[in-house]
């Protein structure tokens, strides 16, 4: 069995680039500053919430709870500022707290009680999004204060915008203790083999309650962005934003079976994709094709990303 | 007696629990009009969950289920709108939709070995763009909301025997048909062992592919009759008619005992489980209380369900080894003796 | 009534089978047949062919050259397991083809259930009847409507062996069948042979249990590294002739008569009374330092379940363990941290880390040296790499290399690798070499040598005899969980390792 080597990041730039060589084509206005800013800025959610996500994912198992995550950390934070009248850091820093222990709590569900990832996560996702229902009383706030709080979502730093370095700084922190760490050694050894992981000293269990509460203090960390970009939160942001970063994971080469992932490779597939979008916005594509193009680009990727082929009935893309 | 059967007496002994609660706070609650309103929004989940629970015993999942609906629906409408088909017979081509839709799914994750949850979740994508795109627009391009006036298709919607909605009988029809189907032929029987041991039933002669196909082709066509029943009885239709509902039908299918590990499945209890469900939110809103507070309801008892099974079983097993080892020691024992 | 198939009709025919797997011959023109009516059992040490032969006539994997012929239909080189099974050929799996959550009566008829009338309904009632005759025919201890999950080990046989009766199979194989069994259902399958026996139907019995062989076998084929060696009728056959055409006299045997030399130096582990209910029971032994322990046995008599415990991966209900004269409680943390490795016994499934580099493989097991504060050392860690491919001579020296992409014995190597980096003390290996070329099983063999020569100490669990014989100082036979006899200081022969683990024992061994 040949399996594939690991330059899938270079790999991924060798379609991006004739990708983006065809929109210029197709459109005069691709290559500009202004559009392309514009474009990395819309990824800048889905790729601060795939550096944490990816590390359930390698594991061999997923979170589901992204969005709902995002929409009620945000809903918090807003709270926690405007209602209680907290210092906007205490208050993000409670948040990403927050987060983190949802995501501990959906660890231990997975990993303890070995309750397939997936159900977890799905659940996680419906009964989150209840309570930021409930916390919001289901109505759209508005953000208007406090300054600081809406500078980082809105405000321009050498005139690109906070966000896009805000992911930068997590996806390259994420990629570095992914490729680099221990802890991310014994990550991809979890998900290439457990059980030869655990001979070689590995818990895998503690690797999989970090992986998920990882994965929850970045939703968190998406939320607050998310809440300062938008300046606003309700209960159903970021709805659906699970499909866009498994997406993006897809295409950079996140495995579940083999242990594979990077999370460079993630943002690239999650620019690829927003090229996409982008190209059919500029081509004057209307807005409901997009679901289905991002549709059939997810079964593509699926079908070339050879490390899908998981013999396990039910695999749910391993989430078990 | 089976652990199927003991839980769907506790599902059972729930309900009459609370609808008994529930009465002495308020009575209303126990007359026929809402019975029946209950059973009717029952039916709508049931249906879907009828077809999702196939695809469970056989390991998979479908999240493709409320795109499902919104397509069928739109077509519909569309039929409804710029034609002058009768209704039996654009109905049956609507009903097309989820048929095709599992094929697509059945087909992605056979043939290449595609994980199930992320191939529903694309197709999912896709039909809900597609949904929007075949939508009703006004002159303007904007979506209308299209009232249904045609009677032929309001049929669906309404009720026989003056009480009980048509759904509901659809609904306990399919349920009957599909468990008798599951528990009395070759091909129910055949479906249940490629869920159960998928290389046990391929060396049987199963071909487990077709099993798959056919499984998730049922689950959609089941997802287009809700769509029909839904869309009537609402006399409406939005394009974002079912998105969301996978939850209800998963909540459903989980308390009436089917397992995401596949081999196991009851129908009753998914029926039973859709009355549940159906009553929780009932419940929760003639309390009431707040709908906000419905996910967490919904989540939290897919998600306590599970756990509870999940749990079950490793005690299960831990007693069945033990049990195991001692008849074992009490072997070795004799024979050293 | 027929005995011992003396009307000679042949069943099943091969002449001439060879295969390989890219490599050595596995079989080399094997001639086999099997009698109508006749218990046939086929054996054969570890690698020599059994499995391979069984494959080939069944249809899982397709023979290179020669002819098979099954009741007179010749079966083509492109056979397949369903053409295998419509020809009247079963296997007798333990747990693999039944269907869980259904009834007995249910697996039994699966796909072929009886219908009412002519609806596509099941008739329920007639398929239980019918499978209560056919369990009542056989006086088997089963209920047609009970479910298959609440039933042992034995009578799930059962179940498989109604499943392929109520198919009219005319052959039935069963491999290692008794691994699992109590005695008494060891006795309950023997007389069920007997039955099938006398329909007519042939059984071919695979088993490393000589008494089983002796008590049940009108025939037995002999295979060794893949030749037929012999095949003794009734009268000749006996337990240790078997042995003997077993092992057989090969050339390398002279360099088998290994002497048992004592390693006498400080005790590293001593171990008192180990027990793991239904696993192995009052091990107690104690291992020097630079001594490399053999531990024999036959498949099932809790060689590597011992292993596992002692390293920590599983758990056990009572015993004393002592590591360098302090008390010790396994745990894989604790073990690695002291210096004890761990070989399994599956290479792929439990060895190696298969879609990720050779430089990540090793050092999966050494991040406490890669990465003292949690960062990874790149230079070290290449380091560490490049030591480990250098020491064991690793093929294709490149650290990036995919450790599936490795040869067997290369993995192997690499597995061996990531604890030899290491400050090693004590090191388990369960199956060093299986499915490993010459050239890479001296190889390791070498390392052991070496290793034991640095005052390392070794337990080395091993169904292969020479292997054992080779490499170590003592050798410990596992019984049925228990030690039944221990080897040292004397002239150790695989033969020897193999009768006592068959349970033959004879004075002359008593120390």
């Amino acid at each position: 069995m040949k399996i594939k080597s690991l330059s899938t990041d270079i790999r991924l730039l060798l379609v991006l680039l004739p990708l983006m060589a065809a929109l210029a084509l197709l459109s005069p206005r691709f290559l500009t500053l202004d559009n392309l800013t514009n474009v990395v800025w819309s990824v800048c959610l889905i790729g601060i919430l795939a550096s944490g996500a990816i590390y359930p994912r390698i594991t061999g198992g997923i979170d589901l709870s992204l969005g709902s995550m995002a929409a009620l950390t945000g809903i918090i934070v807003d709270m926690f500022m405007n209602r209680f009248g907290m210092h906007w850091m205490i208050a993000i820093l409670l948040t990403i707290a927050i987060g983190a222990l949802i995501g501990l709590f959906n660890g231990f569900i997975v990993a303890k009680i070995k309750v397939p990832a997936f159900v977890v996560t799905m659940a996680a996702k419906t009964y989150l999004y209840g309570v930021g229902l409930v916390v919001s009383q289901g109505a759209m706030l508005a953000i208007l204060k406090p300054k600081p709080f809406i500078a980082i979502g809105t405000g321009r730093f050498l005139g690109l915008p906070i966000p896009i370095y805000i992911m930068f700084v997590l996806a390259s922190t994420s990629q570095f203790i992914l490729k680099k760490t221990a802890f991310g050694r014994k990550v991809m050894a979890v998900g290439a083999n457990e059980v030869a992981a655990k001979l070689s000293g590995v818990d895998p269990d503690r690797i999989r309650l970090a992986s998920y509460t990882i994965s929850g203090v970045t939703s968190a960390i998406g939320g607050v962005v998310l809440a300062s970009l938008t300046q606003q939160v309700f209960a159903a942001a970021a709805s659906g934003i699970e499909l866009e970063v498994m997406t993006a994971l897809v295409i950079g080469g996140t495995s579940p079976v083999g242990g594979r992932g990077s999370v460079v490779g993630a943002i690239i597939g999650a620019i690829m994709v927003a090229f996409i979008i982008n190209g059919l916005n500029l081509l004057n594509i209307p807005a409901p094709f997009h679901p289905i193009v991002t549709g059939v680009v997810i079964i593509v990727a699926l079908l070339l990303n050879e490390g899908y082929l998981s013999p396990k009935k039910g695999s749910l893309g391993s989430a078990r | 007696m089976s652990s199927h059967a003991v839980r769907r007496i506790i599902l059972l002994g729930l309900m009459v629990v609370i609808v008994i609660m529930i009465t002495l706070v308020n009575p209303v609650f126990l007359s026929t009009g809402n019975i029946m309103k209950l059973f009717q929004e029952a039916s709508q989940t049931g249906i879907v969950a009828v077809g999702f629970t196939l695809v469970m015993i056989t390991g998979g999942i479908d999240m493709s289920i409320g795109a499902v609906i919104a397509v069928t629906s739109m077509v519909c409408v569309n039929f409804l709108s710029y034609t002058h088909l009768p209704v039996w017979v654009f109905v049956p081509i609507s009903l097309l939709v989820g048929v095709l839709t599992g094929l697509f799914n059945g087909w992605f994750i056979t043939r290449f070995r595609l994980p199930e949850f992320i191939v529903t979740l694309a197709s999912k994508s896709i039909l809900t763009g597609t949904a929007l795109v075949i939508a009703v627009k006004d002159s303007m391009g904007f979506v209308q909301n299209v009232y249904i006036q045609n009677e032929a298709y309001l049929w669906f919607g309404g009720q026989s025997f003056g009480l009980v909605y048509r759904a509901t009988f659809a609904f306990l029809i399919l349920g009957v048909a599909t468990q008798l189907f599951m528990k009395m032929t070759r091909s129910g029987t055949n479906i249940f062992a490629s869920g159960a041991n998928p290389q046990a039933a391929s060396l049987s002669g199963i071909n487990t592919s077709k099993t798959v196909i056919g499984v998730y082709m049922f689950s959609g066509l089941c997802a287009s009759i809700a769509a029909v029943f839904i869309s009537s009885r609402m006399m409406t239709a939005m394009h974002e008619l079912g998105i969301g509902s996978e939850m209800d039908v998963i909540a459903a299918v989980v308390l009436g005992g089917t397992s995401f590990s596949g081999g196991f499945g009851d129908i009753w209890g998914t029926m039973l489980g859709a009355f549940f469900m159906a009553l929780i939110k009932n419940v929760i809103l003639k309390m009431g209380i707040s709908p906000w507070v419905q996910p967490i309801v919904i989540g939290g008892i897919i998600v306590i369900t599970v756990i509870v099974d999940v749990s079950q079983k490793k005690l299960a097993d831990k007693l069945a080894t033990k049990a195991k080892l001692r008849k074992l020691t009490a072997e070795s024992g004799q024979a050293a003796a | 009534m027929e005995i011992n198939g003396e009307n000679g009709a042949i069943l099943l025919e091969c002449r001439g089978v060879s295969k390989s797997y890219a490599g050595p011959l596995v079989l080399d023109k094997v001639d086999f047949s099997i009698r109508k009516g006749e218990v046939h059992s086929l054996v054969g040490e570890n690698g020599a062919g059994k499995s391979t032969l069984i494959k080939v006539i069944t249809g899982v994997t397709n023979r290179d050259s020669g002819e098979i012929v099954f009741d007179g239909t010749p079966i083509p080189i492109e056979h397949s397991r369903k053409a295998s099974q419509d020809l009247g050929i079963a296997v007798i799996y333990q747990e693999l083809s039944l269907i869980p959550g259904m009834t007995v009566a249910q697996n039994i008829f699966l796909t072929k259930e009886p219908l009412l009338g002519h609806t596509r309904l099941i008739d329920v009632r007639k398929m239980n009847k019918m499978a209560q005759a056919l369990i009542d025919k056989y006086q088997f201890p089963l209920k047609a409507a009970e479910p298959i999950d609440r039933i042992s080990i034995a009578q799930r046989q059962l179940v498989e062996i109604l499943k392929a009766l109520s198919s009219n199979a005319s052959l039935m194989i069963m491999d290692e069948p008794t691994s699992s069994l109590t005695k008494t259902e060891v006795e309950m399958l023997f007389s069920i042979i007997h039955t099938l026996k006398a329909e007519g139907i042939s059984v071919l019995y695979i088993s490393h249990r000589m008494e089983e062989v002796y008590a049940l076998s009108d025939r037995v084929t002999v295979l060794r590294d893949g030749k037929l060696v012999s095949v003794l009728e009734k009268e000749q056959i006996s337990p240790a002739e078997i042995i003997r055409l077993m092992i057989g006299h090969k050339l390398e045997e002279t360099a088998l008569h290994h002497h048992l030399v004592s390693k006498n130096g400080k005790v590293v582990l001593d171990v008192e009374g180990l027990t793991s209910v239904g696993k192995f029971a009052d091990i107690t032994f104690q291992l020097h330092e630079g001594e490399v322990l053999g531990i024999g046995g036959l498949v099932g008599s809790g060689r590597t379940e011992l292993v596992r415990a002692l390293y920590g991966i599983d758990s056990f209900d009572a015993g004393l363990v002592k590591y360098l004269g302090r008390p010790f409680v396994p745990s894989v943390r604790r073990s690695i941290e002291l210096g004890i490795g761990f070989i399994p016994e599956e290479r792929r499934l439990q060895g190696i880390l298969a879609t990720q580099s050779i430089t990540r493989n090793i050092g999966i097991a050494n991040l406490d040296k890669l990465a003292p504060i949690g960062v990874v050392n790149g230079k070290t860690e290449r380091q560490y790499s490049e030591k480990g491919i250098r020491l064991l001579n690793v093929k294709p020296p490149n650290p990036e290399h995919l450790a599936g992409n490795l040869s067997g014995g290369n993995q192997q190597k690499v597995v061996l690798a990531k604890w030899l980096v290491r400050d090693l003390k004590l090191i388990f290996i369960d199956e060093p070499t299986v499915g490993i070329d010459i050239g890479a099983k001296e190889e390791i063999y070498e390392h052991i040598k070496k290793l034991a020569g640095q005052g390392v100490s070794v337990i080395l669990v091993s169904s292969d005899l020479p292997e054992l014989t080779r490499l170590s100082d003592r050798v410990l036979v596992l019984r049925k969980g228990k030690i039944f006899h221990e080897f040292k200081e004397c002239v150790l022969t695989g033969e020897m390792i193999l009768r006592v683990a068959s349970g033959i024992v004879e004075e002359a061994y008593e120390n």
